[in-house]
């Protein structure tokens, strides 16, 4: 039983990396769409008269994007080119669930992002001289663990959705920015007012971002990071039962109407 | 001599016509503003708190600069996806097969785009102007009309040359997105041209859009005609050389295909 999930999993992540993740537009939007947006900050950053740019949100925050960027985006066309293939059905109607297709082929996607996030470091580190003296490894180690779960999980939730709606592809297609400045990818939350603040605190991610990024800044305050972790895993668990949810209601729908079509 | 004429009229409206419809007549209302305006809305957004945790204290520059780039994307996007989408449908050799002329249909196509684009941006300033209480009293407003026109046809240029790329390349439209994404660095949207490494201003300055966004900055500060003037020539220059480029190029393209015996050329 358990050699036949490791086969799935297996195929499934080749499938993902041969048919959707390794292509020149997945890789623009991994590499070289981060790299463009730390070029604007750093530039920004030049223009207004600093002698050196923030190279953890000018740099491993062009990451951060570039893996939001890239999972958002083979997430919601994962479903959106299967419907289109029409395969979704065929999906669905398989004895593997959806969700654990969607949960292998998110993962896969994450590890890609984790890519993107790994080049923004090399180049900050390699090109930009950034140093990780003075920064709280563990901590950061633990925040980044916990950011990789909550962007699986916000990309397991965005597979779904669009699975139990079509209209919804819509509205995912325009979270790739909202979600940036709402967590603070390339800026510190204090930035935002007061009440997008408070908007932002639903997300999972904003909070292990935040644990991040203070803890390469060197932030060692315990409680502070606990609180983050705390709260990040605990929306990351609403996530999926909200996912689960949406699943079973895709199942529902089915069996009501006896239509696989009908997704 | 005047029924040719008005024949080729309507084979350009017919075009941009069929280009409306191709493109958005099947979108409802909401999906088409937030087309239109949902993602530069929200990157405007993303740069002006960028700025902000910079220190860059002018939010305005950036907002001027993301609104300008609307006809502009407008241009490059529509017109790429117009020639990209017959080659990825197939009905690429049946528009190539057609005895119509091919400059009517493909500028004509790109009309839409144009008009579309630039009608976008206008709306955009006056939500921007209400949003960011942005004074306009002091500034000539068809001088800005004319800035914000001239952008959404001379990126219609750059349109046409990612368009025949996407003819022999099924990454037309990937290469297209990021050479847009560089135009946030280059072309002066989020901070001045003169920020830019000394390389970078050079081929900043060879691109259409650079000078155009300048022009309309000045006027948006108030300058009139003889202030943009050298500008307004170098853009409309630089425009029709990347216009002449891609029809050429398109040209070539499809002469190849016909020697080979494939029409769309992979």
């Amino acid at each position: 039983m358990r050699r036949v999930r490791w086969g799935l999993v297996k195929q499934q992540m080749a499938v993902q990396l041969l048919v959707r993740t390794l292509n020149f537009s997945s890789l623009s939007l991994f590499i070289l769409q981060p790299a463009v947006f730390s070029a604007v900050g750093m530039l920004l950053s030049r223009a207004a008269g600093n002698a050196v740019p923030d190279l953890v949100y000018s740099v491993i925050g062009g990451g951060i994007m570039g893996m939001w960027s890239g999972i958002v985006f083979t997430s919601t066309y994962d479903i959106t080119s299967d419907r289109r293939n029409g395969t979704l059905e065929l999906i669905t109607g398989s004895p593997t669930s959806l969700a654990s297709i969607e949960a292998i082929r998110t993962f896969t996607n994450v590890l890609c992002g984790f890519f993107a996030l790994l080049v923004a470091f090399a180049a900050a580190m390699g090109i930009f001289g950034y140093s990780l003296e003075g920064a709280n490894l563990v901590g950061a180690g633990i925040s980044l663990l916990l950011l990789l779960f909550a962007m699986w999980c916000s990309g397991v939730f965005l597979a779904n959705f669009l699975a139990w709606s079509r209209i919804s592809g819509t509205f995912v297609e325009y979270l790739e920015m909202p979600m940036a400045i709402l967590c603070g990818f390339m800026f510190p939350m204090r930035v935002l007012p007061g009440w997008l603040q408070t908007v932002a605190s639903v997300f999972p991610i904003r909070w292990a971002l935040e644990a991040m990024n203070e803890s390469l800044l060197g932030m060692r305050d315990l409680s502070y990071l606990g609180k983050h972790w705390l709260i990040a895993g605990g929306l990351c668990l609403l996530l999926m039962l909200v996912t689960n949810w949406l699943q079973n209601k895709v199942q529902d729908k089915i069996r009501v109407n006896g239509e696989l079509s009908s997704i | 001599m005047i029924k040719a004429l008005v024949r080729r009229i309507r084979l350009y409206i017919a075009q941009a016509w069929l280009s409306y419809h191709g493109r958005f007549s099947i979108t409802h209302p909401f999906g088409y503003i937030t087309s239109k305006l949902g993602f530069p809305f929200f990157l405007m957004i993303f740069f002006i708190f960028m700025g902000k945790f910079v220190g860059f204290s002018d939010p305005l520059y950036i907002v001027i600069g993301n609104l300008l780039l609307i006809p502009a994307n407008n241009g490059m996007a529509g017109i790429t996806l117009a020639i990209g989408d017959e080659r990825g449908w197939g009905t690429l050799s049946y528009v190539l097969g057609s005895p119509a002329p091919r400059a009517p249909v493909f500028i004509g196509r790109a009309i839409f785009y144009i008009v579309d684009g630039f009608f976008t941006a206008l709306l955009g300033f006056v939500i921007a102007a209400g949003i960011f209480h942005m004074d306009l009293s002091g500034v000539g407003l068809w001088l800005l009309v004319l800035c914000t026109f001239l952008l959404a046809v001379t990126a219609s240029g750059i349109g046409f040359l990612f368009g025949s790329i996407s003819l022999i390349s099924r990454d037309g439209w990937t290469v297209l997105t990021t050479f847009i994404q560089a135009l946030y660095i280059l072309v002066g949207v989020n901070f001045p041209v003169d920020a830019l490494p000394g390389v970078l201003q050079k081929v900043a300055y060879g691109l259409p859009l650079t000078r155009g966004v300048m022009a309309a900055r000045l006027v948006l500060d108030g300058a009139g005609w003889s202030a943009i003037r050298s500008l307004v020539v170098g853009e409309t220059l630089i425009g029709a050389l990347y216009s002449a480029a891609g029809y050429v190029i398109f040209r070539i393209i499809e002469k190849r295909s016909t020697i080979s015996g494939t029409l769309d050329a992979l």
